[in-house]
């Protein structure tokens, strides 16, 4: 525990507490916790929580049930204050991991199961949170005025909503009496110390936090207080809230408001702003412009980037890149991704993302609203229901039915053939995935509503209506596609290996296909030595930008048969393991059951050098253009980028990506080769080593042995 | 454009060592020099070659079937590769199905380079990235290289060229006005060690920096640092005597010796003369570079 004398003591007493954490973490979990790093803390092991079930197959489900166990498990959840923190606030566990069955048995989507397991859809049907709460909207609302906004709408409410405003009631309760504990607690703690400033402190928050029941934040501290107890809270329910969205805006108001005061310093801004990613990794955006290109970046888009360099934990901070961006705020953000080597902050376009989107028919004012909150994707705050990266198609689970589909017909085989049978399939795929999310809107309300989001979105109070179930204002629905580089390699090599060198014929490859090329072994090198999608102008490349044009095409035909607005992607997310083992052996002279390509990255490997240029080329080739992204994945040698001239090298590379390439996404690790493989071998030896695994950001010694090597394949070497 | 034609060895995208900013470096091949070191021996002949990487080979023998030449023997478990059998027709490279052979060099129309070129043309503009051509010796295909640099400044691309000098200097008048910077190799000052080491005399690598540092735009020199040819002080010392006098010198670079070049000449069935020599080591590169720097230029150790 530090002597609580400075925040910079303070500060390392909180990071030292994290570590011990993580250890516990490790040694608890071993090493098979395949997320990121969210801040919780592990529970004791006596903690056991029993929800209240309301139905025959022992889970809970609607308004009121879900609720009510929230309530409950916030009252019986342990509480913790640490006697350094500089604000209150802690959480463990979440009522999602309690709640078994997740979906309603009753409520069944059989017909959909057949084709969503051939095409391997991730369907989102019982897919939480994934878009984004309105943090400027419950600031100024405060706990109290959300109580009364449910109290006031809820009140002469039409019958059949009476349950949905119960369920509000509950959550909103249950948040007043975690906080109530986490201020008792605080006050004993205060009591039982004989340090005077640890006492003064705890007592300073309990007060704070007295005052935060009852009326909305006034200063940064408690603003940032406010936000706290949101993110952990909307974490608690559905891991939902763990998404902030433009916090350098968000706290502005406050921040500029306590200077002119004299009531904050900057080094008090960044304590509270490092204390606040502590206890919660919250996905943020910094940086950004207005709807007229003007920078957005201020005083506290420098604080949040340098909190996240002074922690070096992993965070989840995304810098939005523009023409106008603000220099040296820019220049910092890249110099801290490539000498801090944590895999953070990552970058977004704010071009591709703004413009694709206003394609959907919206005004580039609400287009440049619409902020990083996740792993690959941006929500309008509080306006908009998406399904963000938890919808997806594998793509090689496609190309895998049309290629038996061929070979099974009485037609003569050729690629011409396979590809018209893989569009077909395409087609069909996304279709049954628009049926899937249909199916999701319909009915999720009635399983797990989005009570904590709905608190702090524009429209669900108001209309007693689930954000899930037409409560926003705004539905577009996401659709990703995944396992690009494997589909289009494929072709590439049917192509030149059996129809133009004539070195195989259909008949064997389909056995070696079979036998996962065993007794194959010439003909899985052959294919395997074939064009690669990701060296510009091969045919594989040409393949890659045919599929992604035609499922741009087919996502944007028409909406889902509900109606709603489908935005195509590509992203993978993790799941590139499951997705691989979903899949048997494909040409590209992959084995069965091994991962698919990341994402809308080529494979790696796919060019022995100069990689990086041409990978920024072939991802920014295949961009679906509708505002949702497509991220390119890059690991990068630190020997290749060293020194000043290595900073400018990456932020051209950057700018250029993003602002004149069309590029959305960039997830960046700055790996140290010969590190990455000794910890991939004995992980315990670099307990701190933080990766960009994707999306996200985590401790590699947390990671399962599937998942690191996953990392480690991917190092490029330039 | 298309119908210029040259031979090169490889197309280098996202190149960082070769010139400011992002760059795309083009090999030529074909050099006039034969240094003991070299980097890139596959870079030393003019004409194409079949690099052969045995420890890809899977013995399918696909290689033999198609040479028109009977240049593959099979030999117990190993292959026999006749080199002057070979008439680099490239078949073989064709049907290896592992990459295990490869064919060094092919000859390009500047359409085709100018193609590779501007696809990274949008990471050129800052920083002064953009092309370098290098080699081997790209001056020893002087119609190429001009070619390929005005069509760069067509483009608006900014260009360096990096030559060991040991051309006849209106080689050099012919492409200055389209060419950036060049980036120039100073082995040695001393004549007799020069001639040991390269097997060329310097005086016209020289005489030929002497005259180019008047019309040049901006001069980067090079000096690889190589162990027993040029690691002592003294012929830093001549290096630094040679520049102070030159106005167009921006830096001078000391890159260290390496070896990772081995397996190359194993594959083009070469012998390497620099088996066993050592990198210098970080402390003699930086005192070097300080040598240089006393006689008032911007030397900088690469390490």
């Amino acid at each position: 525990m530090g002597n609580g004398s400075t925040m910079s003591d303070r500060l390392e007493a909180l990071l030292s507490a994290k570590r011990v954490q993580t250890e516990m973490k490790i040694a608890k979990y071993g090493r098979t916790l395949d997320l990121d790093d969210r801040g919780n803390l592990i529970a004791p092991d006596d903690f056991i929580f029993t929800p209240v079930s309301n139905h025959i197959s022992n889970g809970f489900f609607g308004p009121y049930a879900c609720g009510m166990n929230y309530r409950k498990l916030l009252h019986e959840h342990p509480v913790t204050v640490d006697p350094n923190a500089g604000l209150l606030g802690s959480w463990m566990v979440m009522l999602i991991d309690y709640k078994k069955p997740l979906w309603n048995p009753d409520i069944c989507f059989e017909h959909l199961h057949k084709e969503q397991k051939m095409y391997d859809i991730v369907h989102g049907i019982g897919g939480v949170q994934h878009f984004l709460a309105d943090y400027s909207l419950g600031l100024q609302l405060g706990f109290n005025g959300i109580k009364e906004k449910i109290a006031f709408y809820g009140k002469d409410c039409d019958s059949s909503k009476k349950e949905f405003y119960q369920g509000l009631n509950e959550c909103i309760e249950g948040i007043y009496d975690y906080i109530t504990r986490h201020i008792k607690k605080a006050r004993e703690l205060a009591k039982e110390t004989d340090n005077k400033y640890i006492s003064d402190n705890l007592n300073k928050l309990a007060a704070m936090n007295e005052e935060l029941l009852k009326r909305p934040a006034e200063t940064f501290h408690e603003a940032v207080q406010w936000m706290t107890w949101f993110l952990i809270t909307g974490d608690m329910y559905n891991g939902g809230a763990s998404a902030v969205g433009d916090i350098d805006r968000i706290l502005k108001p406050y921040y500029e408001n306590d200077l002119k005061k004299g009531i904050l310093t900057d080094e008090q801004a960044i304590f509270y702003i490092c204390n606040f990613l502590i206890i919660d990794n919250a996905y943020c955006q910094i940086g950004g412009c207005d709807e007229f290109g003007n920078d957005n970046t201020n005083k506290l888009s420098h604080l949040v980037l340098e909190a996240v360099h002074r922690m070096k934990i992993p965070a989840s901070v995304c810098v939005r890149v523009h023409e106008n961006i603000d220099k040296d705020f820019y220049y910092n953000a890249v110099k801290y991704l490539l000498t801090d080597r944590t895999g953070s902050p990552n970058f977004i376009g704010d071009k591709a993302m703004t413009e694709g989107f206003m394609k959907n028919g919206y005004s580039r004012k609400l287009a440049v609203s619409r902020v990083k909150c996740g792993c690959h994707w941006c929500a309008i705050p509080g306006k908009e229901y998406t399904l963000n990266d938890i919808v997806k198609i594998n793509f090689v689970a496609v190309f895998d039915t049309a290629f038996k589909d061929m070979m099974s017909s009485r037609q003569e085989p050729s690629v011409s053939y396979l590809w018209d049978t893989f569009i077909k399939h395409l087609n069909r795929s996304i279709h049954v995935t628009a049926e899937g999310m249909d199916f999701q809107i319909e009915h999720m309300h009635e399983v797990f509503p989005e009570l904590l989001m709905d608190l702090v979105c524009e429209g669900p109070i108001e209309k007693g209506l689930d954000a899930s179930n037409g409560g926003l204002e705004y539905i577009n629905l996401c659709v990703d596609g995944a396992g690009l580089a494997v589909v289009a390699d494929s072709f590439a090599a049917l192509e030149k290996r059996i129809e133009r060198n004539k070195q195989i014929t259909w008949d064997q490859i389909d056995k070696a296909l079979k036998s996962n090329y065993k007794g194959y072994e010439d003909i899985q090198l052959m294919m395997k030595n074939s064009d690669h999608y990701g060296n510009g102008g091969t045919v594989a490349d040409t393949y890659a930008e045919k599929i992604v044009k035609e499922f741009v095409a087919a996502v944007k035909k028409e909406p889902t048969p509900n109606g709603y607005n489908m935005i195509p992607g590509l992203f993978s997310w993790a799941n590139t393991i499951p997705m691989g083992k979903a899949v048997g052996a494909t040409p590209n002279g992959r084995y069965a059951y091994s991962p698919i390509s990341h994402g809308a990255n080529p494979l790696p490997g796919f060019k022995d050098n100069g990689a990086l240029t041409a990978c920024a080329n072939a991802v920014a080739s295949v961009q679906c253009g509708y505002g949702n992204t497509v991220p390119i994945q890059l690991e990068i040698n630190p020997v290749t980028l060293k020194g000043e001239d290595g900073i400018h090298t990456m932020m051209t590379f950057i700018s250029v990506y993003l602002n004149k390439m069309g590029g959305t996404l960039m997830n960046i690790n700055i790996m140290d080769k010969e590190k990455i493989l000794d910890a991939h071998k004995d992980p315990s030896k670099y307990p701190d080593l933080i990766v960009r695994v994707t999306g996200f950001c985590a401790y590699f010694a947390l990671l399962s042995e599937d998942f690191r090597k996953l990392v480690v394949d991917r190092m490029i070497n330039e | 454009m298309n119908r210029t034609y040259g031979c090169i060895f490889d197309i280098q995208r996202f190149s960082l060592h070769d010139g400011p900013g992002i760059r795309t470096t083009v090999f030529f091949k074909g050099c006039n020099l034969r240094c003991f070191w070299c980097h890139n021996p596959e870079s030393i002949n003019l004409q194409p070659e079949i690099q052969v990487y045995s420890h890809k080979c899977i013995h399918c023998g696909r290689c033999i079937s198609v040479c028109p030449q009977n240049a593959i023997h099979k030999n117990g478990k190993s292959f026999i590769f006749s080199r002057d059998l070979c008439i680099k027709c490239g078949r073989c490279v064709d049907e290896c199905i592992t990459n295990a052979r490869i064919l060094a060099g092919r000859t390009v129309s500047a359409l085709e380079v100018m193609t590779e070129i501007m696809k990274d043309e949008p990471f050129y503009n800052d920083n002064n990235g953009g092309v370098t051509f290098s080699g081997g010796e790209p001056m020893l295909q002087p119609g190429f290289l001009k070619t390929l640099l005005i069509a760069c400044k067509e483009k608006n691309i900014h260009t360096a060229v990096d030559t060991a000098g040991n051309v006849a200097f209106d080689k050099f008048t012919e492409i200055v006005p389209y060419t950036d910077l060049f980036l120039y190799d100073i082995k040695c000052v001393d004549e007799k060690k020069h001639k040991q080491a390269t097997g060329a005399n310097n005086k016209k690598i020289l005489s030929n920096l002497a005259a180019l540092d008047e019309i040049a735009k901006e001069i980067i020199i090079r000096v690889p640092v190589i162990p027993g040819m040029n690691d002592t002080q003294e012929d830093m010392y001549a290096i630094g005597d040679l520049l102070k006098n030159l106005k167009k010198i921006s830096k001078v670079q000391l890159l260290p010796f390496h070896n990772m070049a081995e397996s190359k000449y194993e594959s083009m069935g070469m012998e390497y003369k620099a088996k066993g020599l050592s990198a210098p080591n970080r402390e003699s590169m930086q005192s070097f570079a300080s040598i240089v720097s006393s006689y008032g230029v911007n030397a900088i150790a690469i390490i």
